[in-house]
């Protein structure tokens, strides 16, 4: 025991796994807990926010140039592509208007205020990125002061990207939903089926060897497709109704064979993010 | 021009610009980088520790001292999981001023030392995330697909600034 003692380095060594255990520990309890990070960890993440963006917006010029370039060099064959889209969005979008038009008049004329599907936009932009192959987080230049609340939908392109994880005053990190961490992404989806028959259930878990989000626990007898369109349910939380997330790519039944498990391709392409929309509710009646 | 510079600025600012240029890089180049399932993660912040390492004088600059500090901002900023590269950084640099006691600092041994170097940080920072839930990765697909292109892509890096950086350190301690 004496000699134990006497050995300073092999002290130092278990101080410091006893504190860095301790630290692991409680930034994992504060990241479960709904508020945001403490007081002192938010002030430095400002801090260093503010400095990171004189270096960030160089190296995102750089960025901008040869987006720019590679843009002119698909030009003539994306505008081939797109003439042909352009009649049927234009149909849609009036259609689109129309029935949005008619959608209010018959929440006034039923006094039904603000529903799920109700939300406004803050549009941000991104600053960074975690160096760090598992934890897929970026780092956004909106936070506390722009009415970022954690757990909110961010939307990027064609659909959901991931969740905010974590909110300081003036920028916030978003967990896109490629992160392979046990508890991070868990949100609410629905699946409707080609027959009309709704499927609700909660995104479980992400195969990182087939780069697809999975639905688990679906008891619904409901037949689901490949290529069946996934959007939030807006149950539970702060998550709006009808965010587009991505399409059924394989069903197939769980590992006890009781239940239905439901790969999901995402929408949005997780690596080319750049500006990004949070998704927040309006709640209340107006 | 480069006299009334002292090597702990050139440390001091190199030190704050790699560390941002890691998620810069990470942002810019991510469809290059973390094309899946590959992901190659830059680690300029322990590169810079290491060549400051080789390069500058050793005992004034209390490099793990900063290493600790430049890790815990790393842990806050990017992680947002505290107390990981806080203690890998430090010792990181500690392992190898162990090591260059017994070599000689060289490029061919600065080359060997940074590659068991980012082995280890990678591999230290991925056995702590797992522990705590953070991350679910198994070994083979680690050693695979994050470790072997991780160690290609610092290898790269660091021969392309092992030069310059020694010319940089020489150019301020003249």
């Amino acid at each position: 025991m004496q000699k134990f003692f006497s050995n300073r380095k092999l002290v130092i060594v278990i101080v410091c796994l006893i504190i860095s255990g301790g630290l692991m520990g409680v930034s994992v309890a504060i990241r479960d807990k709904s508020n945001t990070p403490p007081v002192i960890q938010q002030a430095g993440n400002d801090i260093v926010g503010f400095a990171d963006r004189a270096v960030a917006m160089p190296m995102n010029g750089v960025r901008h140039g040869f987006v720019s370039i590679k843009n002119l060099l698909n030009t003539y064959e994306e505008n081939e592509r797109l003439k042909s889209k352009v009649n049927d969005l234009t149909q849609t979008k009036v259609k689109d208007e129309t029935l949005t038009r008619e959608n209010k008049q018959l929440k006034r004329q039923l006094k039904v205020g603000k529903t799920l599907t109700s939300y406004s936009k803050i549009n941000a932009a991104v600053i960074t990125r975690s160096p760090s192959s598992w934890n897929s987080q970026v780092v956004i230049n909106k936070g506390e002061n722009a009415g970022i609340k954690k757990n909110m939908p961010v939307i990027a392109g064609k659909g959901l990207i991931g969740t905010i994880s974590e909110v300081n005053k003036t920028n916030s990190k978003v967990v896109l939903v490629s992160n392979t961490a046990q508890n991070s992404n868990r949100f609410a989806v629905q699946i409707v089926s080609s027959s009309n028959k709704v499927v609700n259930g909660i995104i479980s878990s992400y195969d990182a060897s087939k780069n697809e989000i999975t639905m688990g626990n679906i008891t619904s007898k409901a037949k689901i497709k490949k290529g069946d369109r996934v959007a939030t349910s807006g149950l539970g939380g702060v998550m709006p109704k009808g965010i587009y997330v991505g399409q059924v790519s394989k069903v197939s039944a769980d590992d006890y064979g009781l239940a239905k498990k439901v790969y999901i391709k995402p929408a949005a392409n997780l690596n080319d993010i750049e500006i990004v929309s949070v998704a927040v509710r309006d709640t209340g009646v107006n | 021009m480069f006299k009334k510079i002292s090597a702990g600025w050139v440390f001091a600012i190199g030190l704050i610009l790699m560390f941002f240029l890691d998620g810069s890089i990470s942002f810019v180049f991510s469809p290059e980088l973390f094309n899946f399932p590959n992901s190659a993660v830059p680690c300029l912040t322990v590169l810079w520790l290491e060549l400051t390492l080789i390069f500058a004088d050793r005992k004034s600059l209390h490099l793990m001292f900063w290493a600790a500090v430049v890790g815990f901002i790393f842990d806050m900023y990017y992680m947002g999981l505290l107390g990981v590269f806080v203690f890998i950084l430090p010792l990181v640099i500690y392992l190898s001023r162990i090591i260059y006691e017994a070599l000689p600092a060289n490029f061919l041994s600065g080359f060997l030392v940074y590659f068991i170097m980012i082995t280890l940080v990678e591999g230290l920072s991925c056995f702590a995330n797992v522990i705590v839930g953070t991350a679910s990765v198994n070994m083979a697909d680690f050693l695979v697909e994050t470790l072997a292109p991780t160690l290609a892509l610092n290898l790269v890096l660091f021969a392309l600034l092992y030069f310059p950086v020694d010319g940089l350190y020489r150019a301020v301690s003249r």
